[in-house]
């Protein structure tokens, strides 16, 4: 596996420089806090509630901005520029997802903060932030890749966030509407249901059915994101 | 010893021929041209040798190794690219761009210095990107392109669109990377450039190599065996290099009669038109 740190640095350098210049893109980290400031609450909903909070943040800020910094590099060609350098394609994904990993991470533990949630179990509600973070990066990815300009990937996170931030929401019609159950298994349904668990004292091997489904879904749209990278960016 | 070598490449696309039998080798340390109209093929066999592309069949070493290599980290050092898309981050200074290349690269920081100073942009280092003219933002392209030193250079219309101060500029940098031992192939339309600065062009139409040769030797090849005599009272002549024509040019000579006489060799451009029946543009 050809990876090098050296690249890998210079690649989160040169993109921490670009997301902070553009404020387009960097006014999106003030989204999470702001709603973690809006919603936050310690009653009986407040798991769902965070929840939701977490949710929107992970597609409005990671998935939006990682998609944003693809499909800039793409509209300008500078993606095909550093394809033509010694830098691998796993030194441009890791890169790139790295900055969006870090700031997301950070963020949604302000947010966390903001909000006043708590847990005994941190090392679970990490964790399965941490996939999340993830799996909403390859999405921001597949999304980056698929647009054409700026313009398109900003839309096409849209279908991203009403499906994933409202289809735990949508559980509500499942006795009425029994396909409904298929979005369960969301990953933002999952979080969801193990932020809830959490709160009534469920233990980690209680909720490693809903990190391994999370997981699955970083595996496979991670892997999706690698193939489409390899796809889109050759000529052949 | 050929940096590069093309065996009988093809190329379609969707069944359509984009590059029909083209063969060619390029010796180290040459500025090879490939000169032909936008969609004659040049920038497909640009990808083919960067390995961007696959040929639809024969085969092409770069290097001493096969094209299709190209994009292994070992052999993306030993080449530079510069297209007419090479894109630059915008907010991002000369300087930081720079930066991200020497990092790629591992390169001392004294690469960026060097390079800076080679494209006579070292006073701009802090200049924002998206503040630079076109012949700027070429000349930070190329430095992208060169600052590791590469062994082999393509060039994809180098200066297309730029003034002939910034081209002079490019050109003489090329000429000096060059001298220290970079082969480089151009490709271009422009024929004063091709011209001035290669050593040997291929004429490329609608997939197909023409003709292949030193812009002087095509010349000599494709004269029209005349030469033209302007005689000082405001007369022109032209006449066939023959014993006839001799013996007349000797005449005016003896009278004083010439004021100028030279023999008639077509352009770069009308030996195009020539062998291609179109105009290069």
């Amino acid at each position: 596996m050809n990876v090098s740190l050296k690249r890998i640095q210079a690649i989160i350098v040169k993109d921490y420089k670009e997301f902070s210049r553009n404020y387009a893109i960097s006014v999106m980290i003030l989204f999470p806090l702001l709603f973690a400031f809006m919603y936050r609450s310690d009653g009986a909903e407040q798991a769902t509630m965070y929840a939701f909070v977490i949710n929107f943040s992970l597609a409005m800020l990671t998935s939006f901005v990682q998609a944003c910094l693809i499909a800039e590099e793409k509209e300008r060609n500078t993606l095909r520029s550093l394809m033509m350098t010694p830098a691998s394609m796993l030194d441009v994904l890791i890169g790139k997802s790295a900055l969006v990993f870090i700031i997301s991470a950070a963020v949604l533990a302000l947010s966390t903060y903001t909000f006043g949630y708590d847990t005994s179990n941190m090392m679970v509600l990490v964790a399965a932030i941490g996939i999340s973070i993830l799996l909403y990066t390859a999405v921001g990815t597949i999304c980056g890749l698929y647009s054409k300009t700026l313009i398109e990937a900003s839309l096409s996170i849209f279908p991203v966030l009403i499906i994933f931030t409202m289809g735990p929401f949508a559980l509500v019609f499942e006795e009425d509407y029994p396909f409904v159950k298929v979005l369960r298994y969301l990953p933002s349904s999952q979080l969801s249901e193990l932020l809830n668990a959490l709160e009534i004292g469920a233990t980690t091997n209680e909720l490693i059915i809903n990190l391994v489904i999370i997981s699955m879904w970083a595996i496979v749209l991670t892997v999706i994101s690698f193939v489409l990278y390899k796809k889109r960016l050759m000529d052949r | 010893m050929n940096t590069i070598s093309v065996q009988n490449i093809q190329k379609s696309f969707a069944g359509k021929p984009a590059l029909k039998d083209v063969s060619f080798d390029i010796p180290k340390g040459e500025i090879f041209g490939f000169l032909g109209p936008s969609g004659s093929g040049k920038t497909t066999l640009l990808k083919i040798l960067t390995a961007q592309l696959d040929p639809t069949s024969g085969s092409a070493t770069v290097l001493d190794k096969p094209a299709k290599l190209m994009q292994k980290t070992d052999q993306k050092r030993r080449f530079g690219i510069l297209t007419d898309n090479s894109g630059l981050y915008e907010r991002l200074t000369i300087e930081e761009n720079l930066e991200l290349f020497r990092g790629l690269y591992d390169l001392p920081k004294s690469s960026i210095d060097k390079v800076l100073n080679f494209v006579n942009l070292t006073a701009d280092r802090k200049k924002r990107i998206s503040v630079l003219s076109k012949g700027m933002r070429q000349r930070v392209t190329l430095a992208c392109a060169i600052i590791h030193e590469p062994e082999m250079l393509f060039l994809d219309e180098p200066t297309s669109a730029l003034d002939p101060v910034n081209t002079a500029h490019i050109h003489k940098g090329l000429r000096y990377l060059n001298e220290n031992g970079t082969t480089i192939f151009l490709t271009t339309h422009d024929m004063t450039e091709a011209e001035t600065l290669c050593e040997r062009v291929a004429i490329l139409h609608k997939g197909e190599i023409r003709a292949i040769g030193a812009p002087a030797e095509l010349k000599k090849t494709h004269r029209d065996g005349t030469l033209t005599v302007e005689l000082t009272s405001g007369q022109s002549e032209r006449l066939p290099m023959n014993e006839n024509s001799a013996t007349q040019v000797a005449n005016w000579m003896s009278q004083g009669q010439i004021d100028r006489i030279y023999t008639n060799e077509l352009s770069l451009g009308d030996i195009f038109i020539k062998l291609t029946g179109s105009e290069l543009v």
